[in-house]
């Protein structure tokens, strides 16, 4: 353990570096006009000049959201000791308000060395809250509100938000409400009184430019000097990645991936995959091992499942798509079997199988979500009379019957009989 | 469910029962009250010292090469971070195996949960904390959890403490162990939280809120310590919750190609020749019903017994000849079998059944053999209910009275009307409609009143089914019928022979529905020899 070999020792490296939100949105703040600057300027502006402020960032799961305002609120922290609080709610665990409000004493509670009560009512936590903003403000002390999934807080009455955006209306207390959420309508969500409290300010993150991946791809990947790695191991590795960076097959695989998923997140899972397959004996990265990370992470899953199914679940899928394709509208195992014999019938297919052997099949089928029941309804109904539909559309069932290992050509002409 | 376990542990340490972390023979040495408290040690699966190469692993799964590298390279490293990964394939492919072999190979502390034994979330939440604190629940403290949390957010709260708990601990373990030598057999200091069957979570009442609380966990925790692995049967997109998440580093395990299932099957079989010579004969077939290891392992255990008959001794060599006497021997049984690979209780197959049959032919004369089919254990009178209740499912109400009069017997009369075009169109849109609304409903009147019909014409002696019904017992009649029958009514609900519907809006009284299948309401009919075709409207 004492020992580790430099590659991987760089494996780490890279590794920690990717799971460090941190350190991947460093420099996409760099500029003036960026998200980070214009948050930090409108939070530090309300701490110095003693006011409250609201704004939503919005933006598609995964922008970095979080991770920006992460960093303003880490800097500011540095900047002005002593003056902050945050208080992070999110919306998928705190969405109902008396256990928003007990977690915001609670936060509170251990913020400012107090102690906290768990059996303290709704009401009470309540005017602990306004008690606290008041205090808060007359010490010119700022407390930062950060409202994860912010469109979860809009279900339902609203009060939590009522009750915060309120508090802020008074001249004392001195606070900033951050709202994130990935619906870009979020603030459509809102009530009349609610939106009347809140000013309109919106953050839009929006997924990086061509020339921001490639930025971010040199900061993420090329080694630095200084990490107690050996300098000529660092050199080679540098070189290396920058004879694939400049690649054209390389930019091509790159284009391909920003194509289908573009926001930082989605690039970083696929950065990882393609760095957690580096080989450790040469201990340099290869084009490889971005070819190989794209397929994989791109994945076909109803392909994959068909191309599971046994012979008889596939006759089960085909005889569900010709009754789609004679356009019965509703249909369910009884009917299946009714044309899975017909088949048989008229093909003298040489895999006919007794009705519960073709049950469980059936079951297997629902078992991998390539057919599932049409409604809730009937729940006491026995499996073979309720009404089920297909998953997959005609394409992809035909599609995974082509890539099918041993497909029977009787499936193969059955299928394109019915086209 | 786990088939391909390696064969240095038993079956018993696969699953959650690796869990139970304490080792079999602490277990029968000392008393479960006195067991030492858990440790850290308890988090990290395997005994200490003991060796598990890569290549032991890789050797222990057939057909799982791809699979497991994978997994090896996205957990990386010692002490490196990870992103949350999503193992996903079809049952019995092996998933949950290979990842709790995989840890014991490297040797790091996890903690497993399942979402099917844990069936809720607070039983979730409750024993994801209590190996994270490291609490066993025992006598002493009254078999209670560590902490009681149900809500979501208590759960982050107290996970997020524990974390840091014990991953405080793994950093001391770590520096500790230059200086004292600790036992600390957990290597790094990461911790993984494996959750296993996830697609369950969907089902739960609250599955909408905890599945994006887990899906985000690793972002809502944000601590680079913390390896996050769902295991999961159906593939990522069929978690479309309208919540969203950013997904995980999918692993996808396809089932197992037929090659891979002859290597499986073959493992701890005594005789590999033998066996290889029996599979060749019923892989194919059987693998074009399902490649499910665990079906098929069943179904072949019985089946070599089956083909191993004409041997005398196991441990033969078989020749050309041999295979060839034996394939002839064993051939009448493939076909039979292969309509009942799922059947799970009787292990004589329908071939011993006929065999029999035809023996017991010369002793009785045909028509009445349910002796070797299972016996209902059914008084006669639930058994006629039984039947009232498959008629009334399946017969039209309007017929009752033509097929119950008096006068016995259904009239064709009605029947034998010209057919025209058009009514044969709607016979056919009827029946389309028939099959798929399955069995109908009643009320309890109509069946209490085809009850009665139908008691009574077994006792009737003046009825032409009179020899039939000789030796039966219905004594008692209208009268005494009565609360025996509701009685019976709700043991056969119970059985799950008739299930009670919805009630009927208009009518406003509980609608029933009989369940039984024609095969063995005609099997129940047999054994108190009621002519149930006869009074079956066929359509």
């Amino acid at each position: 353990m004492g020992r580790e070999n430099p590659a991987e020792k760089a494996l780490i490296h890279l590794r920690s570096r990717l799971c460090d939100p941190n350190f991947i949105f460093r420099p996409l703040c760099e500029s003036s006009d960026s998200n980070y600057s214009k948050l930090k300027f409108l939070v530090s502006s309300s701490i110095t000049e003693a006011c409250n402020n609201s704004i939503l960032l919005l933006g598609p799961r995964g922008s970095g959201k979080i991770a920006v305002l992460d960093l303003v609120i880490s800097d500011l922290l540095q900047e002005y000791p002593d003056t902050i609080t945050v208080i992070r709610l999110s919306g998928l665990l705190h969405s109902d308000e008396n256990c928003a409000l007990k977690e915001i004493s609670r936060q509170l509670c251990t913020e400012h060395q107090l102690l906290f009560s768990k059996m303290a009512s709704f009401d009470e936590n309540s005017q602990f809250l306004i008690a606290m903003l008041r205090e808060c403000g007359l010490a010119h002390k700022t407390i930062i509100f950060v409202l994860d999934e912010f469109d979860l807080f809009a279900l339902g009455k609203q009060r939590l938000l009522y009750n915060l955006l309120d508090a802020l209306q008074s001249v004392t207390s001195q606070a900033v409400v951050i709202g994130v959420s990935c619906r870009l309508d979020a603030d459509q969500l809102l009530e009349k009184r609610v939106i009347s409290r809140f000013s309109n300010r919106k953050l839009l993150f929006l997924p990086p430019s061509k020339e921001d991946v490639q930025r971010l791809l040199e900061h993420i990947l090329f080694l630095p000097a200084d990490s107690g790695l050996p300098t000529d191991y660092v050199v080679e590795f540098n070189a290396k990645l920058k004879n694939i960076l400049a690649d054209e097959s390389y930019k091509e695989i790159i284009n391909t991936y920003l194509n289908i998923d573009s926001t930082v997140k989605d690039f970083l899972r696929y950065l990882f995959r393609a760095v957690s397959s580096m080989d450790l004996e040469s201990g340099m990265l290869s084009l490889e091992n971005f070819k190989t990370a794209l397929s994989n992470i791109q994945r076909h899953p109803k392909l994959e499942s068909i191309k599971d199914c046994s012979i008889l679940e596939l006759y089960i899928l085909i005889c569900m798509k010709r009754l789609e394709v004679k356009e019965h509208n509703s249909y369910n195992f009884t009917t299946v079997m009714k044309e899975y014999k017909s088949v048989h019938d008229s093909f003298q297919t040489s895999d006919y199988y007794a009705k519960n052997v073709c049950l469980r099949a059936f079951e297997h089928l629902l078992q991998r979500g390539l057919i599932d029941f049409t409604d809730n309804r009937g729940q006491n109904q026995s499996v073979e009379y309720r009404p089920v539909k297909l998953l997959i559309s005609f394409h992809q069932l035909h599609q995974g019957l082509k890539s099918y290992r041993s497909c029977p050509a009787i499936l193969q002409k059955i299928m394109d009989r019915e086209k | 469910m786990v088939k391909e376990e390696s064969p240095q542990i038993t079956r018993r340490t696969t699953r959650s029962s690796a869990l139970a972390k304490c080792p079999n023979n602490v277990v029968e040495e000392t008393n479960a009250s006195s067991q030492p408290p858990p440790t850290l040690d308890d988090l990290v699966l395997g005994e200490e010292g003991e060796s598990f190469s890569f290549d032991d692993l890789v050797s222990s799964f057939p057909g799982r090469q791809s699979q497991i590298k994978e997994l090896v390279n996205l957990l990386g490293p010692q002490n490196s971070p990870m992103l949350p990964i999503f193992m996903y394939g079809g049952t019995s492919t092996g998933k949950t195996s290979i990842l709790l072999q995989t840890f014991r190979h490297l040797k790091r502390p996890f903690v497993y949960s399942s979402c099917l034994t844990c069936y809720n979330p607070r039983i979730l939440f409750e024993s994801i904390l209590n190996q994270l604190i490291l609490h066993r629940k025992n006598a002493e403290n009254g078999y209670s959890s560590a902490k009681r949390c149900e809500r979501p957010s208590d759960f982050v709260n107290f996970v997020r403490e524990a974390l840091v708990s014990i991953i405080g601990k793994l950093q001391g373990q770590k520096s500790g162990k230059l200086s004292s030598k600790r036992s600390g057999k957990a290597n790094g200091n990461m911790i993984y939280l494996i959750f296993d069957n996830l697609e369950r979570v969907r089902g739960w009442d609250k599955g909408s809120t905890v599945l994006p609380l887990l899906l985000n966990l690793y972002d809502t925790l944000k601590m680079p310590e913390l390896g996050l692995i769902f295991v999961s049967n159906t593939s990522p997109d069929t978690y479309d919750s309208n919540m969203g998440y950013v997904e995980s580093n999918p692993i996808y395990f396809p089932d197992y190609t037929d090659d891979d299932l002859g290597q499986i099957l073959m493992r701890n079989q005594a005789n590999k020749k033998l066996y290889t010579s029996f599979l060749s004969v019923v892989l194919r077939p059987f693998s074009r019903i399902t490649r499910r290891v665990d079906e098929l392992s069943t179904a072949f255990s019985l089946l070599f017994r089956k083909y191993c008959e004409p041997v005398t001794d196991l441990r033969v060599v078989p020749n050309e000849e041999m295979k060839r006497r034996l394939f002839s021997h064993f051939q009448p049984h493939i076909a039979p079998a292969l309509n009942e690979v799922f059947k799970v209780s009787q292990p004589c197959t329908e071939v011993e059944a006929r065999e029999r049959k035809q023996k017991g032919r010369t002793r009785k004369s045909g028509g009445y053999d349910v002796v070797d089919q299972l016996d209902f254990h059914m008084s006669t009178s639930a058994k006629y209910l039984l039947i009232s209740a498959f008629l009334a499912s399946r017969n039209p109400a309007t017929l009752d009275a033509s097929l119950f009069d008096s006068t016995g017997g259904s009239n064709n009369r009605k029947r034998k009307r010209k057919v025209s075009e058009k009514s044969m169109e709607q016979k056919e849109t009827a029946e389309q409609e028939l099959l798929m609304k399955g069995p109908g409903t009643f009320p309890i009147e109509r069946l209490l009143a085809i009850f009665q019909c139908i008691t009574s014409v077994a006792e009737d002696p003046l009825d032409d089914e009179e020899q039939a019904q000789d030796g039966l017992g219905i004594q008692d009649g209208h009268g005494g019928l009565m609360s025996d029958v509701l009685l019976q009514l709700t043991s056969l609900c119970g059985a799950n022979f008739v299930v009670k519907g919805g009630s009927c809006p208009l009518e406003g009284s509980t609608r029933y529905r009989s369940t039984v299948s024609e095969d063995m309401a005609l099997q129940v009919a047999r054994s108190i020899k009621f002519p149930l075709s006869k009074y079956l409207y066929r359509r």
